[in-house]
């Protein structure tokens, strides 16, 4: 990813459109790359700028029917010309017609089809990314990049290119009409072309500007917003409604004074610009009667010139207001190439294998550090036998999480290697290394979907039946079925309507379905009774005899009933043994079960 | 009633809607269609002059006719740039202050809108009403005052054309009853078209949200297929409707240049032959032909602002539909005061409880908890404890008996008394990206550094905040620092205590602290708990064992009672959910046999 080019990072899309501008270099490469990507679309696009020029054509061609009807029929008496004028008129009129209906159609199929290949495209590549892409890049902007992002080019799609493409005809097609008619006067009528030019020129860099400041505050508007609603409910638990409506109101405010900077600068462009056009009039009038007078030009001339000239002026016009449209969807395409071209740190290589369908984890001698910080795991060796189960302990910040993010691949170790089974991960085939090893985090997070829906992620293949039977493993699943819609109930986003440990069970349950060689724990039942816990792991246990476990646990008496327990203190594996083992070393981890069960007994005072 | 009947009236709500967002803009809205008005009269006058000059001056030669008109038409001019520099500006005025008052009025009312509203509704869909929504009903206001214009300038010249030539009028201006037909015909089916794509894409970026806010489960279990495969359903009816919505656009949009151009015909033909038959004159037929030349733009515009005010109708109605929501939990009409001197007594009276779809999750619930009193609830995982909590601040209120405060229903206290009155722990932390102080002194925001800390340190806070970056300037939550759960919980805890409630809620607050900080923890929540009443769910008995008293909830009441120890003696409902004392043949390492 390329980095914002300075300002504030307050918000989530705040920094993304600090790098709105394109240089022209980047522009290039862009369109480049665009039109790479549309060598599919490419005969569709042809056909239908021909459309859109046909389309054009025809709606310039009546004032010119009408004129000549005008001249050679009703001036010179003859109705024969009229009525092939008017009927000429008509046929174009309804060719028109015909072709601004398919144009619309086909410019439409071509643009949403290919914002919904980019949109399926995009994804993929998105999920393919390491883990450390996702840690290091926030919610919000990647949500962007789908969303607002597309939606930015949406409406280039719908009505923008096709105005594009039509002002610049009719520029283009005025401009070779007035020096066929006059050069002379063509070339007097341009000396309005400077002011206007150097106008478009401040205003494409003033309000270049001032849209990037509205971008960044509508940015930090959002940011206020979002976290108003993901935080309402804290907010009223401490009854700061009115603060943090004030809160929004302020950047609301700033996103309100950056559009009317903008407003400001349009309403000083504009008047520019049509005074130039009242001024073209003026010269031609002024010098094209000095012309008429000279017996240079004809009287018709100077006529036709009063109404090509609305035609030059209106297209520039235009182009300057849908500059700003064409600019975002650059930039939007820009970021999206940009994350296109992110490479996975954890690609599959060529020629990598299956994992065998059983075996022992191997670390070793495993260094690892986050992106380019220290290393938060020293040269650690564990062992965990097929069908072993070992708990992880030590104090927060010791590891833990980041040797059960090693264990599953989510990274790389700097040095070493993590074997399963004999085979080093990095050799492994990505979809047998997800089959094979499992990892369940400690927010039982739940996607939008029924109770049942959001199990079967563990296994998508898996049918209704097998889905139950896991839930059933688990002992869990009469208390969803009690649910009034039972296992299709929905649990709606971030699965509000279940209570925090009732998420956990439901994810814990795509871990039985998935049914993996090894599974890894990650403190997944801290928010469960201690009962409904213990009955849990030994459902997990039972349906694992076979396979090994790693689980990370906060509470001792969940480590204690692990096969082994090894310590975790400050990257270090600073010890590893059996429950009693480790009691009898009277190391760090029989203080820490000292301090326990002194907890667990005292009486309240 | 049907969803027909119910989008009409949205609509026409959405209509009413608009209404009265842009009615405190009323000055500006004058302005602008008078400047528009001045803005195209002198865009017509100045063509005229031009012709009036070439007729008078440049024909016969006149020197001094041509720079008489050159000087008008530069001095017009400069009435034209004036009237387009005011009609742009209060273009803009009007439509950027309804949209920024619109969605202020929007937030203000989300943010009073109860618990089981935000249960229901869907993150992504509230920014689409703030966000897209909003900005559809902008691109109607914009384009408000300069339609006023036209519409008074169509009026005008249809009433000219009529002076001129009745006959030939009706034929140029028959036309324009059509255009109407098509145009109302389009918005009415454009219209649900457009509402279910902006669901669509809502649905999009939801399915996008969710993949990468649970991006470790999608990895976790390899369920990157499954969510490409719910993402490509939701992109190929993205594309479904927007070619839908592009289709009807195509049957409509070209018929606004071709109604004009039909006009045009039926002037050149009809009109011509007048002309040939001597009824008219050549030059009333070319000013025909100019007047309806110069109305294509305003009629376009005007074709424009229909099929966009479809659209806008049907936004503002969705943002309607949230206003009209009205908050479930509302401060009584007559407040009473909590008692100044209470110490935080809490009374749960045969309580019942259940939330909008389900059976009742409290049914006969009792409680009542001395004033300094703790008390911790004890249950398994769904029992309800939660929902207890709940009930006390109002998040939600009950559907049968009581909660009294200090002898005071909780219905009857303002809400914002009640609340800064109770301190809540939730079982989920959230934390706002801001500095760890501000998170801290969310409830005081002016409270001084010393008391943030002091708070940190009574959580157990205060020992890692000061090795962060920048201690408790770090900014902290999703753009920020990321915190363990154990210490995003010990920030949450330090926040309820910053704000010195009468009575402390904890749920579950400590389930992510490492053991090795279980023991700092209890004695600073020890210390916390002196002098007001708490409330504590927890699991870890060392966490239960700080509470005076610990009650049993099943079923949705209570089953038993008594100190840790009573129960643990009692009951066996009590050993089981705290996995303490049942015999376990099967694990060799069972904590109750190491125990001394
Ligand atoms: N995504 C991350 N980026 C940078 N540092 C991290 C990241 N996650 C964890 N760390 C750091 O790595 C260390 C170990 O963290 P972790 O493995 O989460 O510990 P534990 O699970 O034992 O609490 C800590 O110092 C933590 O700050
Ligand atoms: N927002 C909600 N909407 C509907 N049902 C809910 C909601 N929150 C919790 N529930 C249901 O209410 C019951 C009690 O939940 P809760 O009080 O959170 O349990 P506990 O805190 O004891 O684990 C559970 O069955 C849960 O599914
Ligand atoms: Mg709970």
């Amino acid at each position: 990813m390329r980095p914002a080019k300075g300002g504030t990072v307050s918000a989530p899309w705040g920094s993304i459109f600090l790098d709105e501008a394109l240089s022209r270099d980047e522009a290039e490469r862009v369109l480049k790359r665009l039109w790479r990507m549309l060598r599919p679309w490419r005969l569709r696009i042809f056909i239908s700028a021909l459309l859109i020029v046909g389309q054009t054509a025809c709606v310039l061609a009546g004032p010119a029917l009408v004129g000549h009807g005008i001249d050679d029929g009703l001036k010179v008496n003859n109705p024969d010309k009229l009525n092939l004028y008017a009927s000429l008129y008509l046929g174009v009129a309804v060719f028109a017609l015909v072709m601004g209906r398919l144009s619309i159609r086909a410019v439409a199929r071509i643009g949403e089809t290919f914002l919904r290949e980019l949109r399926v495209r995009v994804f993929r590549h998105l999920l393919s990314l390491g883990m450390e892409f996702f840690e290091r890049e926030k919610t919000g902007r990647l949500v962007a990049r789908l969303t607002s992002d597309v939606e930015a080019m949406q409406e280039l799609v719908q009505t923008g290119l096709t105005m594009f493409i039509q002002n610049i005809l009719v520029f283009v097609g005025a401009l070779i009409a007035i020096f066929l008619t006059s050069w002379q006067l063509a070339l007097f009528t341009l000396v309005v072309v400077p002011p206007v030019y150097v106008a478009s020129r401040w205003f494409r860099r003033a309000s270049n500007r001032a849209y990037l400041d509205v971008r960044e505050r509508i940015g930090t508007n959002l940011a206020t917003l979002q976290e108003g609603l993901a935080g309402v409910r804290v907010v009223q638990a401490f009854g700061r409604e009115r603060a943090f409506t004030r809160r929004f109101n302020e950047t609301n405010e700033a996103q309100y004074d950056a559009n009317i900077k903008t407003a400001r600068i349009a309403t000083r462009y504009f008047p520019v610009v049509e005074y130039s056009g009242v001024l073209g009039i003026a010269i031609i009038i002024g010098v094209g009667g000095w012309l008429v007078d000279a017996g240079t030009i004809k009287i018709g001339v100077v006529l036709s010139f009063v109404l090509y000239l609305n035609s030059l002026f209106e297209p520039v016009q235009q182009l300057s207001q849908l500059y700003n449209t064409l600019q975002s969807a650059g930039a939007a395409l820009h970021k999206l190439f940009d994350l296109l071209d992110t490479k996975p740190s954890i690609a599959e290589r060529s020629g990598a294998i299956d994992l065998p369908p059983v075996g022992a984890l191997e670390v070793d001698e495993v260094s690892f550090g986050y992106a380019h910080g220290p290393d938060v795991l020293h040269s650690v060796s564990l062992t965990v036998a097929a069908g072993e189960r070992i708990a992880l302990v030590g104090p927060t910040g010791a590891g833990k999480s980041t040797l059960a993010k090693l264990v599953t691949r989510f990274y790389d170790p700097r040095s070493g290697v993590v074997r399963f089974g004999g085979t080093d991960l990095r050799d492994a085939t990505i979809q047998s290394l997800r089959e094979r090893i499992v990892v369940v985090p400690q927010e039982g997070y739940l996607f939008a979907g029924t109770i049942r829906e959001n199990v079967r992620v563990g296994r998508p293949e898996a049918t209704d039946a097998e889905v139950d039977a896991a839930l059933e493993a688990l002992g869990v699943r009469e208390r969803f079925s009690l649910l009034p819609e039972g296992l299709e109930t929905e649990v709606r986003e971030r699965g509000s309507r279940l209570s925090a440990g009732e998420r956990q069970l439901v994810s814990l349950a795509r871990a039985a379905l998935a049914d993996p060689a090894l599974l890894v724990l990650d403190e997944a039942t801290s928010n469960l009774d201690p009962g409904t816990e213990q009955a849990v792991e030994r459902a997990l246990e039972a349906l694992t005899a076979q396979r090994s476990v790693v689980v990370v646990a906060h509470r001792l008496s969940t480590a204690a009933r692990a096969d082994r327990i090894a310590v975790i203190d400050h990257g270090n594996l600073a010890e590893v043994g059996t429950h009693d083992e480790l009691l009898r070393q009277e190391g760090r981890y029989a203080s820490l079960w000292a301090s326990w069960t002194a907890a667990q007994s005292v009486r309240a005072s | 009633m049907s969803d027909q009947a119910r989008e009409a009236q949205l609509r026409r709500a959405g209509w009413r809607l608009m209404a009265s967002t842009v009615r405190p803009q009323r000055t500006w809205v004058i302005l602008g269609v008078g400047a528009g008005a001045v803005w195209t009269s002198a865009k017509i006058v100045i063509p005229a002059f031009a012709g009036a000059a070439i007729d008078d001056g440049i024909t016969p030669g006149d020197g001094g006719v041509i720079l008489k008109y050159v000087v008008l038409i530069l001095l017009v001019g400069l009435v034209q740039a004036g009237g387009t520099a005011l009609r742009r500006y209060s273009a803009f005025r009007i439509s950027y202050r309804a949209e920024t008052d619109l969605r202020q009025r929007l937030f203000a009312h989300l943010q009073r809108l109860h618990f089981a509203f935000h249960d229901q509704a869907q993150t992504g869909q509230l920014m689409a009403r703030a966000n897209s929504d909003i900005q559809q009903v902008n691109q109607v206001v914009i384009m408000l005052p300069l339609t006023i214009s036209n519409i008074i300038i169509l009026l005008g010249t249809v009433a000219v054309m009529m002076l001129k030539s009745v006959a030939l009028a009706l034929l140029a201006l028959g036309t324009l009853p059509l255009l109407g037909y098509f145009a109302t015909r389009f918005s009415h089916r454009i219209a649900p078209v457009s509402l279910a794509l902006q669901q669509e894409l809502g649905d999009l970026s939801g399915v996008v949200e969710e993949s990468v806010a649970g991006v470790r489960v999608v990895k976790g279990f390899g369920a990157e297929r499954r969510q490409e495969a719910r993402l490509t359903i939701e992109a190929d009816s993205v594309l479904d409707r927007a070619l839908v919505a592009a289709k009807m656009r195509s049957n409509f949009l070209p018929l606004v240049d071709f109604l004009p151009a039909i006009a045009l015909v039926a002037i050149l033909w009809y009109g011509g032959h007048l002309v040939l038959d001597n009824k008219l004159q050549i030059g009333d037929l070319l000013q025909f032909n100019a007047y309806i030349l110069m109305l294509i733009w305003p009629l376009r515009l005007t074709g424009m602002l229909v099929a966009q005010s479809a659209r806008s109708a049907a936004a503002a109605g969705r943002i309607f539909e949230i206003l009209e929501t009205d908050t479930a939990v509302v401060d009584p009409p007559h407040p009473k005061p909590l008692p100044p001197t209470g110490h935080g007594e809490l009374r749960f009276e045969s309580v019942r409880f259940g939330y909008s779809s389900g059976k009742p999750v409290l049914d006969g619930f009792d409680l009542t908890v001395q004033g300094g009193e703790a008390v911790a609830i004890v249950g398994s995982t769904g029992s309800g404890k939660t929902t207890v909590a709940r009930l006390l601040p109002r998040f939600y209120d009950v559907t049968d008996g009581r909660v009294l405060v200090d002898g005071v229903d909780v219905r009857e206290v303002a809400l914002h008394d009640l609340r800064r009155s109770i301190g809540i722990v939730f079982e989920d932390t959230f934390l706002f990206s801001d500095t760890v102080s501000a998170n801290i002194a969310f409830a005081v925001p002016d409270a001084p550094l010393e008391a943030v800390r002091a708070a940190a340190r009574l959580a157990g806070a205060d020992e890692f905040v000061v090795d962060l970056p920048d201690k408790y300037d770090t900014v902290i939550g999703e753009q920020g620092y990321s915190l363990s759960g154990g210490q995003r919980q010990r920030i949450a805890i330090a926040r309820a205590v910053l704000a010195d409630p009468r009575v402390l809620i904890l749920d579950d607050a400590t389930s992510s602290v490492d053991p090795t900080k279980e023991h700092e923890i209890r004695a600073a929540l020890q210390q916390v708990m002196q002098d007001r009443t708490t409330l504590i769910i927890a699991h870890r008995a060392a966490t239960i064992a700080l509470a005076d008293r610990v009650v049993l909830l099943d079923a949705g009441h209570i089953v038993a009672e008594g100190t840790h120890h009573e129960l643990l003696e009692n009951s066996e409902m009590y050993r089981q959910i705290l996995a303490q004392g049942t015999t376990d043949p099967g694990a060799s390492t069972e904590p109750e046999r190491t125990r001394p």
